[in-house]
């Protein structure tokens, strides 16, 4: 398959389970290595790179949202969203953080574990985590799937209105044909190949 | 059902209940011993004394009296023993030597043996000595080599291997010679030696118990005061000091148990919380709550079982090991072999403990409704009834074990009772310590120290059950080696030059002069040199002494080594009254300076009147002042001062102290005098005090053995709660790994983690065992409350390299782990 995607668009991947979206996914973010063909991310070949290599490029260029959150329980919502710059031995983006929080909604839940939030607010903490270091690209895994649809709906505005504002390349993965609608560009594939790609219209 | 749900999970949950096995193993091996031992003393109790009575005194016994005594027993034997020098011609060496001069068949019960096997008899017939193998390597001795003892030269002729039973007193200090009283009699050393002890074994038949005996004698020779020992006696000390030592070790072996079982109880909170989901599609299905209870319970009895009758084998193994090891060191002969009624008691209640723990977790599942598999409700809480009712019958199964050691109730329950005070402390600290690791890290710390001591706070950690484990043993651990160097310190002479380490006693008044000429000689310095004089109380406050009828008997039969002086030395201070000073109203009462501690024990005070038997001229005495006095320095000092003018005409003796800066001129010093002075016997401390400080380093040793037994039950916990970990460890990794952590990151969080772990569990018990050492110091040492840095500081290390090595190597291949697993695990 062949498949690239510009700066700020937006992708969505469907189909049936087992059809290969989140190898796909996978692969694209440099999670797991090609054993053949070429993946660049930025315009860089992953092909090489070492697992910390990669590590590091992701650190940089990459955002993640995942189905169920994945937020470091012993860490509070603001040291959560902290921590892809704290990786980076960067320090002192707490006020950017807060500012993040505040702009989903949750200025006032800073110091909340995350055991203390709802699904719907760790998922805004997780979005508020995958822009904190402005990444290029942002994969996110079926990220209302574990939210019922009263919290999705807000979760996705913000997704894409974050998204808009950072210019970041956004990546799909979901069964929902709704969620997917939302993206220019809809990937289908089945058994491990692109079977369809719609475009919905300009960028 | 039981079986089939224990699956996945069997492998960790059979790693905790080896936690119950060191506990049982640890109480097995100790009540076995116990046993074992008693029923040895038991069956051979006459064996340890060797006769039906024993009488001692400092005077030697009339013909007269030994004929009288004869007359009422089948047979009589007579001993003396007292320590001196003994010249070895053949190497020109010299030492202290305890000499026990036998005529008769003594030890009418059991047997002294020797090599060769006839010696015995040899000895006996006055043919010569039979020494110690100790002392024949020391000297590099052989069978027929000549020993001079006193004015005599005397041939060995054997080497002692099952001694015949000993007084008691003052021995195991030094080599025991055995030698006919005939030949001992020869040496010309029992004139004017003052620490001789006379004995008289006496064997009476049948069918007269100890207690008549005594009293028999007691009415016979109504104006002696003989010391005697029954048989009884001889078991009753034995057994008494053995008990202590057992009850001891049997709290630290409850305390493991009592470890293992809240590792137990808490490895089945975990599987128990683990399987709620699983629980509430049970009770969907229509399982009602008993039986659903039922299904953990019989997993928990296995799980029990297996670890106690694990433990009972351990048990049985170190039991049989130490008896084979040791066994010719114990005082009566122990048959090699498993107590099975022991250990069957010990499974039992190894199990019942680890059961009653484990019911607390499982008190839950009853609670788990069927709606909790449409929404998760968090935590599930029992019954407060319930949980009371585990409660009353764990602390009624503690008092129970305890009982196992201490057959009274009220003990077992006060035992019981500090186990669980102990325990309350030791989880008040790490509580305490949790805290402060929680609220100490600030944001300006390097993320990945906060990141790992914030792990110690996710949720479901156990964190608090792993600070107990490593934490309970090393607080026993450091406990027993700081009190244990706290004793060394103890019997460490001072290094300043006015304390002694050399007593020479028993030097006669026309020796003095040439004693001290041989000390100046040999560049040796004389620290003191006082007259010493022997007496006895007569009467107290004009009673006389058999007929006070509260004071203990020892106060009229103790034999009083006096000095007389008009001043203080440094060692001790008036702490009532003023020291009287000689010239003495020849008319009225002598002034006595007491010694504090001893006073109290006769139970008189300032200005009671004593009466004093100087060797049969009696002595009119007035206490009128007290004096307390500092013993550990090993200076001269005396429970009676007199003032000078009284005592100077009494039959006495001369000590002199001195100190020699090493054994080599110990030794010259001991071989000189005994060269002159037969009768002069020298004490070296320092070869005392390395037999004590032999003693206690062994008996230091079983009793770290057995604190280590409670971080052994500390290691499955160790390992369980990791395992238990490591998936959350895991998925936190990966997670980590995707947001671009490099593997050296994750790798140092979890070394941060687990060193933190390691540091806060070791600070537990390090923490408690610094407030019981410093308790210790102060009520029973009188010594620094500060402990030993070096061994804390040991331990911490220790504790946390151990947590840092075994936790890493629980987490190997984490950081291997493909990030894409964080998008596969999703589903």
């Amino acid at each position: 398959m062949d498949l690239s995607l510009d700066r700020g668009d937006t992708l969505a991947i469907v189909g049936p389970s087992g059809s290969g979206k989140t190898t796909l996914l996978g692969l694209c973010a440099g999670l797991d290595e090609a054993t053949g063909g070429v993946v660049e991310l930025d315009g860089e070949d992953l092909g090489p790179l070492s697992q910390d290599q990669r590590a590091a490029l992701r650190n940089r260029l990459v955002g993640f949202v995942f189905q169920s959150f994945q937020l470091i329980p012993t860490l509070t919502a603001v040291e959560n969203v902290l921590v892809p710059l704290e990786l980076r031995g960067k320090t002192g983006g707490r006020q950017e953080a807060e500012k993040l929080l505040a702009e989903v909604g949750l200025g006032d839940r800073l110091k909340h574990y995350p055991l203390q939030l709802s699904g719907g607010e760790q998922q805004r903490v997780a979005l508020a985590r995958a822009f904190i270091h402005q990444p290029k690209i942002l994969f996110a895994d079926e990220p209302t799937g574990n939210l019922d649809a009263g919290t999705s709906g807000p979760i996705i505005e913000m997704l894409l209105r974050l998204n808009r504002e950072a210019g970041t390349a956004l990546v799909l993965v979901t069964h929902d044909p709704a969620l997917a609608a939302k993206a220019r560009r809809v990937v289908t594939m089945s058994g491990g190949m692109i079977v369809s790609e719609e475009v919905n219209g300009e960028r | 059902m039981a079986w089939r749900d224990s699956r996945s999970q069997r492998l960790r949950l059979l790693v905790f209940s080896l936690a119950i096995g060191s506990g049982v193993a640890a109480l097995t091996a100790i009540h076995s011993l116990k046993e074992g031992i008693e029923r040895g003393v038991g069956s051979e109790s006459k064996a340890l004394l060797g006769s039906d009575l024993r009488l001692s005194s400092r005077r030697k016994f009339t013909d007269a009296e030994l004929s009288s005594l004869g007359g009422e027993s089948v047979a009589l034997a007579q001993e003396v023993s007292f320590p001196s020098m003994m010249r070895f011609s053949e190497n020109n060496g010299a030492r202290m030597i305890q000499v026990r001069g036998m005529a008769g068949e003594f030890p009418f019960y059991g047997e002294a043996t020797t090599r060769p096997a006839d010696a015995w008899e040899a000895m006996k017939n006055s043919n010569g000595v039979i020494l110690e193998p100790a002392i024949m390597d020391q000297f590099s001795l052989k069978i027929g080599d000549v020993v001079e003892l006193g004015e005599t030269s005397l041939r060995v002729v054997g080497v002692i291997e099952n001694p015949a039973p000993r007084g008691g007193r003052f021995s195991g200090f030094a080599p025991e010679v055995y030698a006919s009283l005939k030949d001992v009699e020869r040496t010309g050393l029992l004139g004017g030696n003052s620490m001789v002890s006379h004995q008289v074994h006496l064997k009476v038949g049948e069918g007269i118990g100890g207690k008549d005996l005594k009293k028999r004698m007691r009415s016979d020779f109504p104006d002696q005061r003989w010391r005697m020992e029954t048989p009884e006696d001889r078991q009753e000390n034995v057994v008494g000091a053995l008990q202590k030592f057992q009850q001891f070790l049997s709290i630290i072996a409850l305390a493991a148990l009592v470890l293992g079982a809240i590792g137990v109880a808490g490895a089945v909170h975990t599987h128990v919380r683990r399987r709620l989901k699983f629980i509430a599609v049970l009770r969907c299905l229509g399982c009602p709550g008993q039986v659903a209870f039922g299904i953990y319970f019989v997993q928990v009895i296995i799980l029990g079982l297996f670890g106690s009758i694990m433990g009972g084998l351990v048990g049985i193994l170190i039991q049989t090991g130490l008896l084979t090891s040791l066994g010719s060191e114990l005082p009566v002969s122990v048959k090699i072999g498993p107590e099975w009624l022991v250990v069957a008691k010990t499974v039992v209640i190894g199990f019942a403990v680890c059961v009653a723990f484990a019911l607390l977790p499982l008190l839950k599942i009853r609670g788990v409704s069927p709606a909790q598999t449409l929404r998760n409700a968090g935590e599930v809480k029992s019954g407060l009834f319930g949980r009371m009712l585990v409660g009353f019958l764990l602390a009624a199964l503690l008092v129970l074990a305890a009982r196992g050691s201490d057959s009274n109730w009220a003990r077992a329950g006060a035992l019981a009772g500090g186990l669980i005070v102990a325990f309350l402390a030791l989880a008040g600290v790490a509580r305490l310590l949790m805290l402060l690791s929680r609220h100490l890290p600030r944001n300006r710390w390097p993320y990945l120290l906060r990141q790992g001591i914030s792990n110690l706070h996710r949720p479901g950690n156990q964190t608090l059950l792993f600070l107990l484990s490593p934490g309970l043993g090393t607080f026993l651990l450091v406990t027993v080696l700081s009190a244990g160097s706290l004793m060394n310190e103890r019997l460490e002479i001072k290094r300043s030059a006015e304390s002694p380490n050399l007593y020479l006693i028993d030097v006669q008044p026309d020796q003095i002069a040439s004693v001290e000429e041989v000390l100046k000689d040999q560049g040796l310095p004389i620290l003191e040199s006082t007259p010493m004089v022997t007496m006895r109380i007569e009467s107290i406050r004009s009673v006389a002494g058999k007929r006070v009828e509260d004071l203990p008997r020892w106060v009229f039969r103790r034999e009083f080594r006096s000095t007389y002086r008009d001043e203080l030395n440094d060692t001790e201070e008036i702490v009532a009254g003023s020291l009287s000073t000689g010239p003495v109203d020849p008319s009225g009462f002598v002034p006595l300076s007491l010694e504090e501690k001893i006073a109290g024990d006769m139970g008189v005070v300032l200005g009671d009147e004593l009466v004093m038997d100087v060797q049969g001229i009696p002595i009119q005495t007035k206490i009128t002042s007290i004096r307390r006095v500092d013993w550990s320095q090993f200076n001269l000092n005396f429970f009676m001062v007199f003032p000078t003018g009284v005592l100077e005409e009494a039959p006495g003796f001369q000590v002199i102290t001195t100190r020699t800066p090493d054994p080599a001129a110990s030794g010259n010093l001991q071989r000189e005098l005994a060269k002159q002075f037969a009768n002069v016997t020298a004490i070296d401390l320092t070869q005392i005090l390395k037999t004590v400080r032999e003693l206690l380093e062994k008996i230091s040793f079983v009793v770290s053995v057995l604190a280590g037994f409670t971080l052994l039950a500390g290691i499955p916990i160790f390992l369980g709660t990791l395992l238990n970990g490591r998936e959350v460890r895991q998925r936190e990794s990966v997670l980590l790994r995707t947001m671009g952590a490099s593997a050296g990151q994750v790798r140092a969080i979890l070394v941060i983690e687990f060193a933190v772990l390691g540091l806060l569990s070791g600070l537990t018990g390090v923490l408690l065992a610094v407030g019981a050492n410093a308790a210790l110091a102060i009520s029973v040492f009188d010594a620094s409350p500060w402990p030993d840095s070096i061994i804390t500081f040991t331990a911490l290390a220790t504790v946390t390299i151990a947590a840092v090595i075994g936790g890493m190597f629980l987490s190997r291949g984490l950081t291997r782990n493909s990030p894409l697993e964080i998008l596969r695990n999703e589903r």
